[in-house]
């Protein structure tokens, strides 16, 4: 009987779409405590987030700013590896154009006094390198080897004041020494004052000094002065390589084909001894 | 000092080691040493050989002659007498240069030379002094090393 009284009052009042009586009243004295209780637990989580919450934030940004730091390093050993990349692979064409043995060597050091211009490599005569033999780039002539142990060797550089290359000048084929003269330059020394040189003229090595192969590059000429006196014009040339970022160079190991007559009857006249 | 550039100019770092040898070392300690820093120098640089243990020499027979009648020893006078010790080595380089050669005096030769001298005169001090040090920590180690070993016999 009760059963049956509920469900008839229940859908009546299902019907009339009213869903209590008195619900204003009840809504307005329970709202505040509901209010503030809801208040109190954002509080709560709040203080929880932004107080101690942060300190495995702060843990997590110490590892992160650790990873960024490797990965920093990472990037920086990635860019290293391209352009170290690139300039074994312009060495390596290099190489493949040059019809000679060839020995690709580190600079390892360079000379420890401002006033003399040499590098330490690290090929010696256990790589089969020799005194005197020519130190090469794709950018032009270095040097040449003067001192060697098992595993190093010493290259005086082209800018060096001791060091002579002979040399003529592509275009007019006029012919003279390289020398190494002074802040970075070099001269280029006993061309005869008939000869057309100008500024911007290549200088390349002619090869009849038995060192240093036919065609290379030496550099380009800077300064002409041809003085009232003397049979000789003054001409300064700034060589095509850059002595400051030597990395990696070359070194020809059998001598060019053009050794002058002399060389040859020099080197026979060693041999019977 | 290579590709730092700061340090392009600076001047060589065995010049206060010799000169701290010729003031507070004796001849037959200072002599092997100065032999064989030279020589060693001759092998790297492109100069000619012998050059380097001549300056070596010559910079500490200079030191030992001053200090005869001047008192260098005062850290006061320490970074003149390194300056003095850079400035005489690059006459010495640059005279063989010229002489050896047939080469011309560089064009930043005032530069490089005012450069190595500044750096003398502000650090030059700081390797004395700190070679001083070292020398006299490594003789007290030495010593009490000496006196455990007589003690325990």
């Amino acid at each position: 009987m009760l059963f049956a009284f509920c469900v008839i009052g229940l859908s009546l009042s299902g019907k009339r779409g009213r869903t209590s009586y008195g619900s204003g009243a009840a809504i307005y004295f329970v709202a505040p405590f509901q209010k503030g209780f809801t208040h109190s637990i954002r509080f709560v989580k709040n203080l929880w987030r932004h107080y101690f919450f942060l300190a495995s934030v702060a843990k997590t940004n110490d590892a992160l700013k650790r990873e960024l730091s490797h990965a920093t390093e990472r990037v920086n050993q990635c860019n290293e590896t391209e352009l170290s990349n690139a300039r074994l692979r312009s060495l390596l064409n290099f190489r493949e154009t040059i019809n000679r043995q060839v020995v690709a060597a580190e600079v390892i050091s360079k000379d420890p006094s401002p006033w003399f211009k040499s590098i330490l490599i690290d090929k010696g005569s256990s790589d089969g390198l020799k005194k005197s033999v020519p130190v090469v780039i794709p950018e032009g002539v270095v040097g040449l080897v003067t001192d060697i142990s098992t595993h190093y060797s010493k290259v005086l550089l082209l800018v060096d004041q001791n060091s002579a290359v002979d040399a003529l000048v592509q275009r007019t084929r006029a012919r003279g020494i390289i020398k190494g003269g002074t802040a970075g330059r070099c001269l280029f020394k006993y061309v005869l004052r008939k000869h057309d040189i100008v500024e911007s003229d290549i200088v390349v090595s002619s090869g009849l000094d038995g060192v240093f192969p036919k065609g290379l590059r030496v550099g380009t000429v800077s300064n002409v002065t041809r003085r009232n006196s003397g049979i000789f014009q003054e001409v300064t040339v700034i060589p095509y390589v850059d002595f400051e970022k030597l990395e990696e160079v070359l070194v020809i190991l059998n001598l060019p084909r053009y050794a002058p007559a002399y060389y040859d009857h020099f080197k026979s006249g060693v041999s019977e001894r | 000092m290579p590709c730092l550039l700061l340090f392009d100019s600076f001047y060589d770092l065995l010049v206060p080691l010799v000169l701290y040898l010729g003031i507070f070392r004796p001849v037959s300690e200072s002599v092997v040493v100065i032999l064989f820093i030279g020589f060693v120098m001759d092998n790297l640089s492109a100069g000619p050989f012998g050059l380097y243990v001549a300056i070596y020499l010559w910079l500490f027979i200079g030191t030992k002659w001053i200090v005869t009648f001047l008192h260098v020893a005062n850290h006061f006078l320490l970074p003149l007498v390194v300056a003095l010790g850079v400035l005489l080595k690059n006459l010495i380089v640059l005279g063989a240069l010229v002489m050896l050669t047939d080469s011309r005096f560089p064009d930043d030769l005032a530069a490089t030379v005012g450069k190595q001298t500044l750096w003398a005169v502000f650090t030059g001090a700081f390797f004395l002094i700190s070679f001083e040090h070292v020398q006299k920590r490594w003789e007290n180690r030495i010593g009490k090393l000496f006196v455990k070993k007589n003690g325990d016999s």
